[in-house]
């Protein structure tokens, strides 16, 4: 019974962690979880949407093996990344037999920003979560899958490979 | 002979000045002169007489006396009414002369008329935006977009060909003339995404509603927080 009830305030406890700040605590929790919870605790739905800047955690959307990524540089700019900017962070969580374990300094570019940016037709952009694909120094993919939509300002960004192996281009 | 009779009593009241009743019934005495003023610019105006001829009146008694030829009396009583209409045509020019000159001199005193108010910064805008917006209307026709309303939108993309889709809810309009814009959200593979497309852009082809939902806000925000099907549309 003493078990049951501090797992229940441990969840409880990160959930409201996870609803205070820029961060994906509660992200990987099963779906039946996320759903049994009221939604304006969901994390992904607590996004800040400014800039993507040091301590800021990203989910990862490609089959590298990492799950949550912490922003430890920002590469571009004195504020911080948005969409289309590489970036530098520390895996924080990864699934095991992957391809990057907990703890690796690794590099990724910012496919999805909850801020807005603007295009050249006068149109803007934003999602709902923060999301990267992870590269190497030398900016190739190291998974071979990326989920969910990316924007088409990748191609100015000569990002191409990630843009072939999208499954929606917005 | 009767008609005789009455021609001949007509001719003498002619002569002696008495005219009959019917016949100073139709008489009319002539026009005094009108000055018309014509402005030809804001400095000059030209003033000119514009005497009417008074019609040649001839006093008649009965409708034979016009089948005739007129009488050597009524000849002369109308020259002389002719010759008295002439004279006042001439003093009326005189008068419209001179008052012309008086008015050139007061006009010279006179400061020029104020120029008008300068348009302000914030109406040309305005011209500018009803000007654009009736321009992009006839080339495209634009449905009643509310928040609410479930539409899809094509839009040309830069070097493609093909028209690409977008579908979703309007969760807000922002009016600001030709840059009035529309924040359109939808659930793609599990992510929200918004994009705020400016309705008058030639970049967009054409914008269908498909539906309405009903909705009680101007600002639909909350559905960032609702579930996803709120916001997902096939």
């Amino acid at each position: 019974m003493a078990a049951f009830l501090r797992s229940k305030c441990s969840s409880v406890g990160r959930t409201l962690m996870g609803g205070l700040g820029n961060n994906l605590f509660g992200a990987v929790n099963s779906s039946v979880e996320t759903v049994s919870r009221p939604s304006h605790c969901d994390p992904i739905f607590q996004q800040i949407r400014t800039f993507i800047q040091m301590r800021t955690n990203l989910k990862v959307v490609d089959n590298s093996g990492a799950k949550r990524v912490m922003c430890i540089q920002s590469l571009r700019g004195k504020k911080g990344a948005r969409l289309g900017d590489t970036i530098i962070g520390s895996v924080k969580e990864a699934q095991p037999r992957g391809k990057v374990k907990k703890g690796d300094v690794v590099y990724g570019v910012v496919v999805r920003a909850a801020m807005k940016r603007g295009r050249n037709d006068g149109s803007e952009i934003q999602f709902d979560d923060n999301a990267i694909v992870l590269v190497n120094n030398k900016g190739e993919l190291i998974g071979t899958r990326v989920f969910g939509p990316v924007p088409h300002e990748l191609r100015k960004k000569k990002h191409l490979k990630i843009l072939a192996l999208a499954e929606h281009i917005v | 002979m009767a008609a005789a009779a009455a021609a001949a009593a007509s001719a003498t009241a002619a002569i002696s000045g008495a005219l009959l009743p019917h016949a100073v019934a139709c008489h009319r005495l002539p026009p005094r002169p009108q000055l018309l003023a014509v402005s030809s610019s804001f400095r000059r105006l030209s003033l000119t007489a514009s005497p009417r001829r008074a019609s040649r009146l001839v006093p008649r008694a009965d409708a034979s006396a016009e089948a005739g030829e007129p009488e050597p009396a009524a000849e002369a009583e109308a020259e002389a009414v002719a010759a008295s209409t002439d004279a006042e045509v001439e003093e009326g020019e005189a008068e419209a002369a001179v008052a012309v000159a008086e008015e050139e001199q007061e006009e010279e005193d006179e400061p020029p008329p104020p120029s008008k108010p300068p348009v302000k910064f914030g109406e040309i805008i305005g011209i500018l935006n009803k000007q654009f917006i009736e321009e992009a209307e006839k080339v495209k026709t634009l449905p009643d977009l509310r928040p609410g309303d479930i539409i899809e939108l094509r839009m040309q993309r830069p070097n493609k060909r093909r028209l690409s889709l977008f579908k979703g809810i309007i969760i807000a309009k922002h009016k600001s003339g030709v840059h009035t814009t529309i924040r359109v959200r939808r659930i793609i593979a599990g992510v929200g995404v918004e994009i705020t497309f400016p309705i008058y852009s030639p970049r967009i082809k054409e914008i269908k509603v498909i539906r309405h939902k009903k909705v009680r806000r101007a600002k639909l925000y909350y559905l960032k927080h609702k579930l996803p099907r709120f916001s997902t549309f096939k």
